[in-house]
């Protein structure tokens, strides 16, 4: 009986280090996110470490491969959005059997470079000297030329982005962070109680059957 | 070294599933009602084993205990390790139901060679001899799984070798500090309570 004792002791012993270190789901992630016209990822164990050279694939919504590549030094893999519309899954597989995907949805990539594209492209275009002049006569007191239009909306545009990107930057983080699942206390002792219960069921069939 | 969801084929899936079934079937017949609480422990040891990283060397490894759970349990350690298992792939993502035949067979079966081997050694005489066999249990241990690992994944088409080497290299601080761990734990038993150690399979 003492050794038992003994055996649950150090059990116990195991738990408390375990709970007191953080501790971090043994696989990979990936974290994209599209930025102008192109896709970055970033990919890691979850204890931190980066994925370096490790190969990512990219596939389109019908599953062809669509290009393939390694992560480098920093765990960073990023690849311009291809022209043709639909989800892209990109698949991560990291050394010794590690194996992680996740799916850019299409209108995630439409939203960030579609329409900032079709803006850029066609400013001077009758439709929007239009409704600028139209906003204009709407507030006389506002001097709104017409030739804000292609040279200023280009830059307005950069400086919204670049602004953006600045501000983004932490609640990114912040996204990614959250993303990596730490493991909680509750998950492991629930863990453990599941064990010692489906070992009782075990132990109650192998003794109906004496 | 669990092997994730998604990159083994379905031959490698199957056969790893049905060598599990069949040792775990084993396993539960051989396992006696008195020992229940002792693979109950120890099947939970593991599940807790797996979140220790260890955070030396080159990639991201943890704790596997695989070779005192051989020595403890012998037969029993295929359901103890197959049960701990799944429920870290429910709950933590390790792994995944379908690779769950394989993973459980590539770190349970050398469990048993371990117990075959060391069995007889650990129980002995002499105190260093039974002390430094014990260090090889739970060296050998990891790094024939690592191997086992290997061997898996060389029928997705990765080289052998070099999957090998990597899986060793990153794993040699695992198995230097698992060696050390089983001695810790059989010159305990041996001091605390021998009977422990005394199991025929």
């Amino acid at each position: 009986m003492k050794g038992r004792l003994y055996l649950i002791l150090i059990f116990l012993f195991l738990i408390i280090i375990v709970i007191n270190i953080p501790i971090f789901a043994h696989k990979v992630n990936i974290f994209t996110y599209v930025e102008g016209n192109k896709v970055y990822t970033e990919s890691y164990f979850n204890d931190g470490k980066k994925c370096v050279s490790s190969k990512m694939e990219v596939f389109d919504n019908q599953g062809n491969k669509w290009l393939e590549g390694l992560t480098d030094q920093e765990g960073n893999f990023s690849f311009e959005i291809p022209q043709e519309e639909g989800d892209l899954k990109i698949v991560l597989t990291a050394s010794m059997g590690h194996r992680a995907e996740c799916i850019i949805r299409a209108d995630e990539l439409r939203n960030t470079t579609g329409l900032v594209q079709e803006n850029l492209k066609e400013p001077t275009s009758k439709e929007s000297t239009e409704s600028i002049l139209v906003y204009k006569m709407g507030e006389e007191n506002k001097v709104v030329s017409p030739e804000i239009s292609s040279q200023n909306l280009k830059e307005v545009q950069l400086l919204i982005e670049n602004i953006l990107d600045e501000k983004l930057t932490p609640v990114m983080r912040e996204i990614k962070k959250s993303q990596e699942d730490k493991i909680s206390p509750t998950e492991i002792i629930g863990g453990i109680g599941y064990i010692f219960g489906i070992f009782g069921i075990i132990a109650y069939f192998l003794n109906r059957k004496k | 070294m669990h092997i994730s969801e998604g990159i083994l084929s379905a031959p490698v899936l199957v056969a790893g599933a049905s060598l599990t079934a069949t040792a775990v079937g084993y396993g539960l017949k051989k396992m006696a009602y008195k020992q229940m609480p002792k693979v109950a422990i120890l099947s939970s040891v593991f599940f807790v084993a797996s979140l220790i990283h260890v955070p030396i060397g080159p990639s991201s490894v943890h704790l596997i205990l695989n070779g005192i759970i051989g020595l403890l349990l012998g037969w029993a350690a295929f359901p103890a390790i197959l049960v701990a298992l799944a429920f870290q792939a429910i709950l933590f993502q390790f792994g995944g139901p379908t690779t769950l035949g394989v993973n459980t067979f590539t770190m349970a079966f050398p469990a048993i060679i371990c117990f075959y081997l060391f069995n007889r050694g650990i129980k002995g005489k002499n105190n260093f001899f039974a002390l430094t066999l014990a260090f090889i249990c739970g060296f050998l241990s990891v790094l024939l799984s690592g191997i086992m690992v290997a061997t898996a994944l060389l029928f997705t088409g990765e080289q052998f070798m070099q999957v090998a080497k990597l899986i060793l290299i990153a794993h040699l601080p695992v198995m230097i500090l698992e060696g050390i761990l089983t001695v810790f734990c059989v010159g305990f038993l041996r001091k605390v309570r021998p009977e422990i150690l005394d199991l025929d399979a």
